[in-house]
């Protein structure tokens, strides 16, 4: 799994378009909320902030990242070369999406701290790790159903629109209006409960355990999402 | 050495959707041989090595491996290596890194370097995939393929797009390797390699083994020929012949040796010239032409 990894890491860094899309972009975007983040708490609040670049970094430097990785691996058949070694199904796809996933971690990591230095930090730390998690898993489960859709990495740019944009749209309205109202709708929604979630964490003033309850729906998501990849998911392009 | 054999397929029935690709195929391979299997296009034999080789489940019948279901990679690929008709390599790693990674996976242990000089790649180790040419391409699938020398290699037309002396260099490495006891299955469009090295011969058509045998066994069922060309009128033949699109006079005989004295003898006797004279046992092409017609 590790080797597999490595591998992996080395041509994220190697694929000049990758490197941009699933690092630069994401960064760019947070750092405009950060800088600005007067402007950005005046409109929510900064736990909405914290969702928003957690969702940013969640749906182009992950979600868009995997879906492209793995349409491409699979376009120029290394799924099937991997898959005639001893590796399982499952070492194989953790090797892949490992790096990803813990690049995305990082960025998260090193914007929301930039962001608490600048602006104050979050009333429940370990709330918002939970939450930040949480949003990951929904995204790598949503990135091997998305992949199953997906032909090429070309096809992959169309093909993960209804979900990064989905997301950024739920986590933006979640995220400002609150769930003062609809707040159901607001919760069953992709990415709704998680960035409430991710506020409660960064705001306070929701008790923890209402807070927690709030997994579930994201919890949910993941759930259907892998289901979804279990059918759709393929090893070989199609003939 | 044992005499189980390395690979069993027992009525193999593989259909996409309505298309039946693979019809009750049955067919074993034995420790240390080199098994050929050939056929036409869409005859069904890639089909057939992916069920072997794991990367498909079978619609029907049975499939071993080393006595394993193909689909237990832990238990069976650390003892195979596959060589795959199209690379499927990472075109943004090296060499070195590919064969490191999928060397690293497959369970086994050698050293990269070896590998490399093995398949002459040593010169390119540093360069990445996508910078290979096609024959470069073949030898690294090839150098995957032999890594920690495997008891049994898939070779899924090994040599196509190489140049002859890569094509001689596999062929010495496959030679070791079976001087050694690996066995080997080859899927290959040359025929001429197959005749030549092949243990045993299993040919397919339309999804099923039509033949099987070694080289001799599967000549032996179709006669040889002789052609020649006759410049003028000549006395009645001693043997039965027809005449071939070209106007070439063909005999075909079970009896080579002795039609071909007769004849012979009988062109010295009326001081006739047999021009373009050629004569030949049959080839594994004519059986091929044979069963696809």
């Amino acid at each position: 799994m590790l080797s597999i990894a490595s591998s992996e890491l080395i041509q994220i860094f190697r694929n000049r378009l990758v490197l941009v899309t699933s690092l630069i972009v994401p960064v760019a975007v947070c750092v405009l909320f950060v800088r600005q983040h007067e402007t950005f708490a005046a409109i929510g609040s900064l736990g909405y902030i914290a969702a928003i670049v957690t969702f940013t970094v969640a749906a182009f430097g992950l979600y868009a990242t995997a879906v492209t990785t793995l349409a491409s691996r699979r376009q120029n058949l290394f799924l099937k070369r991997l898959r005639s070694t001893a590796a399982g199904d499952a070492r194989i796809l953790t090797g892949l999406l490992l790096p990803v996933a813990v690049l995305a971690l990082i960025q998260v990591a090193a914007i929301l701290t930039a962001l608490a230095v600048i602006a104050g930090g979050p009333s429940n730390v370990a709330l918002l790790v939970v939450a930040v998690l949480a949003t990951v898993a929904m995204m790598i489960g949503l990135a091997l159903a998305t992949a199953g859709l997906t032909n090429s990495p070309e096809h992959a740019q169309v093909t993960t629109l209804p979900v990064t944009l989905g997301v950024i749209a739920v986590a933006s309205w979640v995220g400002i209006t609150g769930t003062a109202d609809l707040a159901w709708v607001k919760r069953l929604l992709p990415g709704g409960a998680a960035t409430e979630l991710t506020r409660n964490a960064w705001n306070g003033g929701v008790a923890v355990t209402d807070s927690l309850l709030l997994l579930a729906p994201t919890l949910g998501w993941v759930v259907i999402a892998v289901a979804l990849a279990t059918r759709l998911f393929r090893w070989e392009p199609r003939r | 050495m044992s005499t189980t054999p390395v690979i069993t397929v027992d009525r193999l029935n593989l259909t996409y959707g309505d298309f039946h690709a693979v019809r009750d195929l049955t067919f074993e391979v034995r420790p240390g041989e080199l098994y050929a299997l050939l056929g036409t296009n869409g005859a069904g034999k890639t089909s057939t090595l992916e069920v072997v080789e794991g990367h498909r489940k079978p619609t029907s019948g049975t499939v071993r491996v080393f006595g394993h279901s193909p689909q237990d990679r832990r238990a069976v690929r650390p003892r195979m290596g596959v060589m795959l008709q199209e690379s499927g390599f990472s075109p943004d790693l090296t060499v070195r890194e590919s064969v490191g990674l999928i060397g690293r996976l497959s369970g086994r242990t050698d050293d990269v370097g070896r590998v490399l000089d093995v398949v002459d790649l040593t010169g390119r180790a540093g360069r990445r995939v996508s910078q290979l040419s096609g024959g470069e391409k073949r030898r690294l699938d090839f150098a995957t393929a032999v890594y920690g020398t495997p008891e049994l290699i898939f070779l899924d037309e090994p040599t196509t797009g190489l140049d002859i002396q890569s094509r001689d260099a596999v062929w010495a490495t496959v030679d070791r390797l079976r001087e050694d006891g690996a066995t080997i299955v080859l899927t290959t469009h040359y025929l001429e390699e197959a005749q030549q090295r092949a243990d045993r011969i299993g040919l397919m058509h339309q999804g099923s083994l039509q033949r099987e045998g070694t080289v001799s066994e599967l000549t032996r069922t179709l006669p040889a020929v002789i052609r020649f060309s006759l410049a003028a009128p000549v006395p009645a033949l001693p043997l039965p012949a027809a005449v071939d699109a070209d106007g070439k006079v063909v005999i075909e005989t079970f009896a080579l040796q002795k039609d071909l004295h007769l004849l012979l003898g009988w062109a010295q006797e009326h001081a006739v010239e047999l021009r373009d004279l050629a004569a030949g046992s049959t080839r594994l092409d004519d059986v091929f032409r044979a069963i696809s017609a």
